[in-house]
């Protein structure tokens, strides 16, 4: 029987696949113990570590935008004309 | 270039690295998936109360029938090989001990023994079936120099041919995280203009010049076309 890394790496591996990394890397995680000695391993988990982290901060600069643009329009709660 | 350009950057480098990768063990995932399949196959068979069995049956004999290549396969590697025949061996087991000895039961059974039978009674990848000679493949000494081709029309239906494939493989690849036409164009011209990936710019021209014959408005993405072209002329002259 396949134990339950194994099965892991293998479902990390089919969901880098279909490009969803944030599964991916839940799978990475769980199997990180039983491979910590497989270097092909730990080359895709730290990389999928880095693109989910990197995708995260992309997410958090982009909300800081879209929040920043309606603090620009508003004083005291009234929107200014610019027109 | 600003932070969340650069983020950007590196997140189309880290996609596109594991892309290649993930690329690179298609054949290991492949094989991989079957021995999951059978290992659930397998974990079925020693729960299952009787009145499972059948569906059981059933998912096994489609095993069989999807991996019956496996059993000469070379990329098949020894460790698989045994993985597979301890898991079929598992499932052997729980049928004999079931006592059910429907005819399903014994095709599963009896298959289940073919696939355990040793490798060394199959004939070998390297012996001509019936012959028992073994065959030798040989190839002409390595130059430094490449073959030139008598017919030059020859090399670019080659390197046609061969960007076609690339295309082909980088659009087979684009369309699993999307949906849209649009949004694989969007992406390869962002891989095209940041990663200066040649195939990127290629298949963007091609699904454009698709879009514009279907009446789409293509002005916006031919003029990022453009630039993404200029960058990688910058990039080739300074090479």
């Amino acid at each position: 029987m396949l134990n339950s890394s194994e099965k892991a790496y293998y479902l990390a591996l089919q969901a880098l696949r279909f490009k969803h990394y944030d599964k991916a890397l839940n799978y990475f995680h769980a199997a990180a113990g039983h491979f910590q000695d497989n270097r092909e391993f730990q080359i895709l988990y730290e990389t999928t570590r880095l693109l989910v982290a990197v995708k995260e901060e992309i997410a958090a600069a982009g909300n800081s935008e879209a929040t920043a643009e309606p603090e620009e329009v508003l004083i005291d709660g009234a929107q200014i004309d610019f027109s | 270039m600003s932070r969340t350009e650069t983020l950007k950057s590196l997140e189309i480098v880290l996609e596109s690295f594991l892309e290649r990768a993930v690329r690179l063990r298609e054949d290991r995932i492949r094989v991989l998936d079957g021995i999951n399949r059978l290992d659930d196959i397998a974990r079925g068979f020693r729960g299952a109360e009787n009145a499972a069995r059948p569906d059981l049956t059933d998912r096994i004999g489609h095993w069989f029938a999807e991996h019956q290549g496996w059993l000469d396969d070379p990329k098949l590697r020894p460790a698989e090989r045994n993985r597979i025949q301890q898991m079929l061996g598992e499932i052997g087991t729980t049928i004999e001990s079931s006592g059910d000895t429907t005819p399903a039961v014994q095709k599963i059974a009896s298959e289940i023994d073919r696939w355990r039978r040793p490798a060394a009674t199959a004939p070998s990848a390297e012996t001509a079936p019936g012959t028992g000679r073994k065959i030798i493949l040989r190839r002409s000494p390595e130059s430094a120099e490449p073959a030139k081709s008598e017919e030059p029309e020859a090399d670019s239906i080659t390197l046609f041919f061969d960007a076609l494939r690339k295309v082909t493989n980088r659009f087979r690849d684009s369309i699993r995280s999307s949906k849209h036409l649009m949004s694989v164009l969007d992406d390869n011209l962002k891989a095209a203009q940041l990663q200066r990936n040649p195939d990127a710019l290629l298949l963007s021209a091609v699904i454009i010049y698709h879009l514009k014959q279907r009446g789409y408005l293509v002005e916006p993405f031919v003029k990022r076309l453009k630039e993404a072209e200029q960058l990688q002329k910058e990039t080739a002259s300074r090479a």
